[in-house]
Order: structure tokens, then C-alpha cells, then sequence
């Protein structure tokens, strides 16, 4: 029982990971940039539904869906200001590390926003769907909000593996990953694209933390670790391919529950780090590096 | 001979100055030195001089990290680490054996060194971004460690009470702990700087642009990555040791991941290429987290803007700002001074003065004797490089098969080349002509066969090696140095370095000689006067014309060129066409190339390729009348 209970805690703890992995890939290929601040859209939308239903008691769903907006119209300026200034102008494509520190630095601005406005403590958005937690007849257990995490990385999921395979916009996206210089000769506004990925991913990044916080509650400085998490996953899928960073991104939280419940609380992640550093070593071609590198 | 194919005012290029190499560390870390004993000489016990102490300090760890991750684009995660190991290092030989704080520091900064060699050896293994994937694991299993097992003061952090200068009137001990921090970083950023400018920093950059182009330029590039490791984490770790016997504590935030971000975001403010701006980029965050404490306490939000402004005004940060603003500065004092001598300014000064530079013009005849004894001395010791055992064949590939995937690329593959002469390699698209050059070059490891150079067998030598038995190659996209001179980019295959440490580059440098070689072969070419130009303002015959001599600097013996003549004109493939047939007198050449006229003009024999199998093997003549090269190539 404790294998099942401990495999359903990993897999919802790696649902998060492999979204948060997901856009981070997605956007990757679209935009060649990595975007460690997608964990920070996550917080803000944890953070900002709390802060604006209990501090300034707004009701629930003005609460969210204020804060979505924020998020949204956030990024959408960040992208139309910073990322047009950085990939667009006349200047020559910088590599991959200095388009990452542009999200770095988005990452502390975030982070030292949210600082501000709501403060150091541990905060958690209301749960959604309050009671107890859901057990089966073989003595499994589910968090109620777990059950909600997972059914939003399902529908999101599935959603997106639609757009990608039956409709023409999916299919250009597709194409801006490809070959950005191609995509944009045939036609397709590959800065679009751009856009539209960010806003969208900082969206749903947000969604996952005001679904998730209720079980593990977030501070200002809560974004960067999932960041790291879903950086770290999308790496084993070689930052190009979605599906492996899915994939790996659930191993990981499977893989972080069993340490934790069989190993040693305690050392639990610094176990699973080691681990996941040997892999990169052992292994990189094999775990996708290769391709991501360039060479 | 070849000096007949050599413009000789064209070949006359003005010699970079010498001395130079030393002037710029020297005056760097002096500068340095001399701004940091002013501050602390005044200001040690009071408030600036403690901010611009700890920045001083983050300087030494920022300053390593301009060579590793910044210039040779290394991109390891693991300073915060290694600092933590200096800083607890010191804090414990300090409380629990009582050694001295500056002994502590030496002795720890050392262990280090050793620990950053061991883990060095195995994370170095990985490039690019699974080097920084691994390497990100470390401050986050440190700081997991630190906080879990509660050594150390936990999660809190350790004390320790001696420090640097033991003295006992704190003003004192702060003047004493101030100048040992500013000897520190004068040591430290005159090693850096040392290093950058000497023939392995050039290395250091090619491995930094592409590390595959630097294996084939002789580069040890596995070897190259250990030592910046290793330079980085030491340095790393003895910021470290100054930062705990200064502060007189150690906060276990200094390993964590964050600390780390810190780190970076001084290197990427300063100019990650740049050590003058690795050690501004420390202090002016240092400053300005210490100027108000609206800032300190809202230090996120500043940093954040702060390096999304900079890096959006010039990717190498504040010291590229100052550079390029110097330049125009230089270009618009230039342009007033050449108007009033009613002259136009020579295009491509470069290291030359205005005088020397405007080369075609005002040529004097030592001068021109000047390049042509450098031509000619270029020619002879090639011919005596290129030798060979009388008869024998200089390459031998025997049974040469490549498989990508279940694709069959090459299918056991039989050649065999002397050691002089021009020899042709066509086939259509897809055929495995630079499959096989890889093969031959060493970046294609072949499932089955040999390939033989001078009788040796070199199927298992990496691309390094084989650059140094005398294989050198083009490739089919110009791949130049971005960013650095014509000559630099010659001087790039006539390094000398390869088997040197990383330590000799601070001792000395033979990057003169290095680029007096390349002068050489540009000379021979009749390239002298673009040796100072920048190679991405050149054109594209000027660009495939310096990969060449790039490749012919070295001397080789095995010259192996991808598709030299494509994109060029028709008086361009003319002019190529009288250089290689100059080279093939010296050397053996093998030559990818789509245009068949050209390769049937110049070799002595063609090898055709289709569909991963040689079809045919013959002279020009033969190669003319073939059945099968007419169906396969000409489409008849």
C-alpha cells in the first residue's frame, strides 16, 4: 500500500513537473529561448488569487480570473517590450546563455515583485474542491487537489496534442520549431507564434499553481524551484521534444516520492539530484543532451 | 615559383606590437590594485570600504568565472559550491584547529584545486548544456546537504572569529584584511587576464565558439575544459576563504542556487568576456545593494532590470558598452584627423599604424623583401614538413563503413593517396563525400575499416591527434572565429600550445609567434593586408580564402577541403583554381566539389561516390569518358 500511495503522490508531484517541463520545451522550440520563469507565473497566480480573496476578499472566481489576466497581460507586454528588443532588431542571434539570462532576470523581477506585494510568508490559493481525500477500497489515498492537478495536466494535455496534430496554427507552430528561418520564408509570423506560446504558457503556469498550492503552499521565492524542476526535465528531453519531457518530468516526481518514502525524507532530493547528475553523465546521449547542444 | 602568384605590396603587412601582451594584464590588475589600496587606505573601517571589500571579493570568484564560463563559454553551475567549500573550509581550520585564517586560506584553496580535479574529471566530460545540467545539481545537493544534516551550523551558517590580519584594534584589522583582499584580486585578475591573452586563450575562444572546430584545429579540448574547471572552482574557493575571514562568518545562502544567480548576474552586467568587467560587474551590484536600503531590501526587482537594460544595449554588458563607445570615439577622432590631413583613413589598419596600414600605397622595399622572404620561407619549411616515405602512400583507408542509424552511409570504402598531389572527390548529394572526410579527419568514427596515415593506423585517434601527424581540413559551411582578427584566425592552427597547461599561459605566451606562422601562410596566399580586418566583414570568397589558410598555416600533409569553390564567381573559382594547384606541388590534396570542370581541370585523379560506394576511380581523362559518371553526375 505504501508503493501505491507513494507512486500517486509521485505521479501527481511529476504531473507539475512534466507541465511545467511541457512549456518550457514547447516555447523552446518555438522561440530558442529557455524560460526559467515559467515557476514564477505559477507563483504569482498561487499567491495573487490569495492575496486578492483573502486579504482584499474578492470573490473566488474574480479572484482568478483577475489575476490570469494580470499574468497574461504581464507577459504579453513582457514579450512585446523586452523579447522584441532582444530577438527582433537587426542584432545577430545571440546563443542560448545570453537568452537565458533575460528570463533569469525576469525570474528575479518576479520574484522581488511579488516580494513586495505579498510578502515573505508560506501562502497557498483556496482549494478548489475542499474535503476529504478521496481513498479506494485497496487503502490508496488522493488528495482531492491532487486529483485536480491531474485531471488539468490531462485536459491541457490533450488539448495541446490536438492543436499540434489537427489544425493548421499547430502545425505552423510545429514548423516555427523546426526551422525558425524556414517557417518565417513560407509565411508563418514565427514572432507570433512567439507570443502567443509565453502568454499562453505563463497562463497555464499560473493555473497549475493556483490548482496546486493548496498542497504544498508557496512563497515569493517558490517559482524558481519549480523553474529548476521543469528546466531540469525539459533537459532530459533535449529541451526540443515535449513528449520526453513529459515523460521525464513525471519519472522525476515518481522517482523524488520513493526516495522521500523509502530512503530518507531527509536526503530525498539531494539523493534524487546526485541521481539525475550521474544520468546527465553516464548517459547524455541517450538522454537527449546531444541534440540540445548543438553539435 | 609561387612567388610569382603573389602580389608583393599586397603581401606586406605591418607586425603586431610585442610587447603589448604583457602591457594589457599588467595594466589591468594594476589598475585594479591601485583603485582598491586608495579605497582601502581611507576608507577600510568605514562603510564604503566594507562594500567594496565584499565586492572585491565576489571579484575573485566573477573573475574566474569571465575565463571559464564567459570566454570559453563553459557554462558550469558550480562556483557557489566551490565557494562554500573555501568559505566553510577556512571557518573550520580556524575554529577547531586554530590555524590561521590566511594559512586556512592558502591551504584550502589548494584542496579545492585537488577536489575540483577529481569532480572536474568526470563532470568536464559533458559539453554544453549537459555540463550546466550537471553542474546545476551541485548547489542544490550542497545546500539540501547543508540544511538536512545540520553540520556546519545548518541551515544557518558557521562563525568563526579569526580573521585575515589578526589585529587587535578593528580599524587596523579592517586596513590589514582590505589590502590582503585588493593583493588577492591583483594576483587574481592579473592570472586571468594573463591567461587571455596569450596563445591559449585563443585556444580557450575557438573552444568557446564551437568545440568541434577546435578539436580539428588540434585543440585538447577535453583536457582544456578540466583545467578551466579546475581554474574556476579554485578560484571560486579562495573568494570563498576571503569572504569567511573577512566577515568573520559564513551564511550557508552562499551555496545555494541563488547565490549562484548572483554570481552570474555580476559576470553578465560587467561582460562575461571581459575580467575589467567581471570585477566592475561585483561591485557596482555590491554598491548598489548597499546604497539604500530600499534597494537591499527590493535587490530582485534592481537586478532584474538592471541586467535585462544592460544586456539589451550589448550581450557582453557594460564592458561591451564601454568598448564599442570607445570605438566610435576613436573612429570619429580618426575621421576628424584624417580630414584635416585631407586623406582618406585606410580601411584595414588593424594592428598596423595609419602609416603601415594603408599597405598598396606607400610600400616600402624592405618591406616588400620582408613579405617575400616570409613567402618563401613559408614554402620551404612545408616542403620539408611534407617529405613522406618515398613510394609509399600517404593515406590508406581500407574497408571504411558508416552507419547512421539503419542507414548505410559508407559501404567499405578502399583509397589510397600519395604524398603530393590534387585529388578529386565528387558524387551526388547524399553520396557520403564529407561522411568521408570525417572519417579521414577523425570526427566520424567509422563501425568498420582503417584508415592508415604514413603506414600508422589512426582509425581510433581523435581529431586533435590527427591535426598533429599533419591532417587538416575545410569545412563545407566557413567556420571562422566571429569576433576575432583575420590573422587571429590563421594563428588558430599554428599554436604550439596544444600540449602546454593552462598554468604555462600565465607564464608566457607565444601567440607572436603563433601569429608570425599565420603571416606566413596569409603572405603566401598574397592575403597580407586583410590580417588585421574582422572575418565576419569579409566577403565570402575573403572568408572560404582565410578557412583555407587557416588550413594551410599548419603545414599539413593531408589537406582535405569540403566544397572549397561553392558560392564563389567565376574569376573567384580562376584565382582558386591557381592555388590549389600551388599547394598540390606541396602537399596532398583531397577535394570535395560540385563543380566537375574544375575538379577535372586541376587533379590527377577522381574518386566518385554514390550511394555510399565508390563507382569509380580514374584520371581526368578517364573520369570524362565514364559511363557512369556521365549517368550519376551530368544526367545523361
Amino acid at each position: 500500500m505504501k508503493f501505491g500511495n507513494l507512486l500517486i503522490a509521485g505521479v501527481v508531484t511529476g504531473s507539475i513537473y512534466a507541465v511545467f517541463a511541457v512549456c518550457i520545451a514547447v516555447w523552446y522550440r518555438v522561440s530558442n529561448i529557455l524560460n526559467l520563469a515559467v515557476g514564477d507565473f505559477a507563483m504569482v497566480g498561487a499567491l495573487g488569487v490569495d492575496y486578492l480573496f483573502r486579504v482584499d476578499s474578492w470573490p473566488l472566481p474574480a479572484a482568478i480570473a483577475t489575476t490570469l489576466a494580470i499574468v497574461g497581460a504581464f507577459a504579453y507586454g513582457y514579450d512585446q517590450v523586452v523579447l522584441r528588443l532582444a530577438q527582433d532588431g537587426r542584432r545577430r542571434q545571440e546563443g542560448i546563455v545570453i537568452t537565458f539570462f533575460f528570463t533569469f532576470a525576469l525570474s528575479f523581477f518576479i520574484d522581488g515583485v511579488a516580494k513586495i506585494l505579498f510578502g515573505t510568508d508560506v501562502h497557498a490559493a483556496p482549494g478548489l474542491w475542499n474535503g476529504n481525500s478521496l481513498t479506494f477500497a485497496t487503502g490508496l489515498h488522493l488528495e482531492r487537489a491532487g486529483l485536480l492537478v491531474l485531471g488539468c495536466a490531462l485536459i491541457s494535455g490533450l488539448m495541446f496534442a490536438i492543436y499540434i496534430r489537427y489544425t493548421l496554427s499547430g502545425k505552423a507552430m510545429e514548423a516555427c520549431g523546426e526551422n525558425n528561418l524556414g517557417a518565417r520564408i513560407v509565411g508563418i509570423d514565427t514572432r507570433q507564434y512567439r507570443r502567443i506560446i509565453f502568454v499562453g504558457t505563463a497562463m497555464l503556469a499560473a493555473v497549475f499553481g493556483i490548482v496546486e498550492s493548496p498542497i504544498t503552499g508557496y512563497t515569493f521565492l517558490s517559482g524558481a524551484t519549480i523553474s529548476v524542476t521543469g528546466f531540469i526535465a525539459a533537459a532530459y528531453g533535449g529541451f526540443q521534444k515535449p513528449g520526453r519531457a513529459l515523460v521525464a518530468g513525471i519519472a522525476i516526481g515518481i522517482l523524488e516520492a520513493l526516495l522521500g518514502g523509502y530512503v530518507s525524507t531527509q536526503y530525498a532530493d539531494t539523493l534524487m539530484y546526485g541521481i539525475l547528475a550521474a544520468l546527465v553523465l553516464a548517459r547524455p546521449r541517450a538522454m537527449g543532451f546531444e541534440s540540445a547542444v548543438g553539435g | 615559383m609561387v612567388t610569382s602568384k603573389v602580389t608583393p605590396a599586397a603581401g606586406v603587412r605591418a607586425r603586431p606590437a610585442r610587447s603589448r601582451s604583457l602591457r594589457g594584464p599588467l595594466g589591468t590588475s594594476g589598475l585594479v590594485v591601485a583603485a582598491g589600496l586608495i579605497v582601502m587606505s581611507f576608507y577600510a573601517a568605514q562603510y564604503i570600504g566594507s562594500v567594496v571589500l565584499l565586492a572585491f571579493t565576489y571579484a575573485i570568484v566573477t573573475a574566474g568565472m569571465a575565463v571559464q564560463i564567459g570566454f570559453s563559454q563553459q557554462i558550469a553551475f558550480s562556483q557557489s559550491v566551490f565557494m562554500g567549500l573555501g568559505a566553510y573550509g577556512v571557518a573550520v581550520l580556524n575554529t577547531n584547529l586554530n590555524m590561521p585564517s590566511l594559512l586556512a586560506a592558502l591551504a584550502v584553496t589548494v584542496a579545492s584545486g585537488l577536489v575540483a580535479l577529481v569532480l572536474g574529471s568526470v563532470v568536464t566530460r559533458a559539453s554544453g548544456l549537459a555540463l550546466a545540467v550537471a553542474t546545476i545539481m551541485l548547489p542544490l545537493i550542497a545546500v539540501g546537504y547543508l540544511s538536512s544534516a545540520g553540520y556546519l551550523g545548518g541551515s544557518v551558517g558557521m562563525p568563526l572569529t579569526g580573521s585575515l590580519w589578526p589585529a587587535s584594534s578593528p580599524q587596523a584589522m579592517a586596513v590589514g584584511n582590505g589590502m590582503i583582499t585588493v593583493a588577492v584580486i591583483g594576483v587574481v585578475v592579473f592570472v586571468a587576464s594573463r591567461i587571455l591573452s596569450s596563445d591559449i586563450g585563443l585556444e580557450l575562444y575557438v573552444l568557446g565558439v564551437d568545440e568541434r572546430m577546435a578539436a580539428a584545429m588540434g585543440v585538447s579540448t577535453p583536457r582544456r575544459k578540466l583545467e578551466l574547471f579546475v581554474l574556476g572552482s579554485m578560484f571560486a574557493a579562495l573568494g570563498g576563504a576571503v569572504y569567511a575571514g573577512t566577515q568573520l562568518f559564513v551564511p550557508a545562502t552562499l551555496v545555494d542556487p541563488t547565490a549562484e544567480l548572483s554570481l552570474l548576474m555580476m559576470l553578465f552586467i560587467g561582460g562575461r568576456r571581459s575580467i575589467l568587467g567581471a570585477v566592475a560587474g561585483a561591485l557596482i551590484i555590491e554598491y548598489v545593494s548597499g546604497a539604500s536600503t530600499w534597494v537591499s531590501v527590493n535587490i530582485l526587482v534592481v537586478e532584474g532590470v538592471l541586467i535585462t537594460v544592460v544586456l539589451l544595449v550589448d550581450p557582453e554588458g557594460l564592458a561591451g558598452i564601454v568598448s564599442s563607445l570607445a570605438a566610435r570615439l576613436r573612429r570619429a577622432r580618426r575621421a576628424g584627423g584624417a580630414a584635416a590631413d585631407g586623406g582618406p583613413a585606410p580601411a584595414c589598419t588593424g594592428h598596423a599604424s595609419a602609416g603601415t596600414g594603408s599597405a598598396v600605397a606607400g610600400v616600402t622595399p624592405e618591406e616588400v623583401a620582408a613579405a617575400d622572404r616570409r613567402t618563401s620561407a613559408f614554402g620551404r619549411s612545408w616542403q620539408a614538413r611534407a617529405g613522406g616515405r618515398a613510394g609509399a602512400p600517404l593515406l590508406e583507408c581500407t574497408g571504411v563503413t558508416k552507419d547512421y542509424g539503419g542507414l548505410r552511409v559508407l559501404d567499405s570504402i578502399g583509397l589510397s593517396l600519395p604524398a603530393r598531389g590534387l585529388f578529386g572527390l565528387c558524387g551526388p548529394n547524399g553520396a557520403g563525400k564529407t561522411t568521408l572526410l570525417g572519417v579521414i579527419g577523425g570526427s566520424v568514427p567509422p563501425v568498420a575499416g582503417r584508415v592508415l596515415l604514413d603506414g600508422a593506423d589512426i582509425t581510433r585517434l581523435p581529431p586533435q591527434q590527427r591535426f598533429h601527424l599533419g591532417v587538416s581540413r575545410t569545412f563545407q559551411a566557413v567556420h571562422l572565429i566571429a569576433g576575432r582578427s583575420v590573422l587571429d584566425n590563421v594563428a588558430v592552427s599554428c599554436l604550439s600550445s596544444h600540449r602546454s597547461s593552462l598554468a604555462a599561459g600565465i607564464v608566457r605566451s607565444r601567440l607572436a609567434q603563433a601569429r608570425d606562422k599565420a603571416a606566413e601562410a596569409l603572405d603566401y596566399l598574397g592575403m597580407g593586408r586583410l590580417s588585421g580586418m574582422e572575418v565576419s566583414t569579409l566577403t565570402l570568397e575573403n572568408q572560404r580564402m582565410v578557412e583555407f589558410a587557416r588550413a594551410i598555416a599548419a603545414r599539413p600533409r593531408l589537406l582535405l577541403l569540403d566544397e572549397p569553390a561553392s558560392g564563389l564567381s567565376e574569376p573567384q573559382r580562376e584565382r582558386l583554381k591557381e592555388v590549389l594547384r600551388t599547394v598540390g606541388d606541396m602537399t596532398c590534396v583531397l577535394l570535395v566539389e560540385h563543380d566537375l570542370g574544375l575538379v577535372a581541370q586541376i587533379t590527377e585523379r577522381i574518386f566518385v561516390l554514390a550511394s555510399g560506394q565508390l563507382v569509380f576511380e580514374g584520371s581526368p581523362e578517364e573520369f570524362r569518358n565514364s559511363a557512369v559518371v556521365s549517368s550519376l553526375l551530368v544526367g545523361l
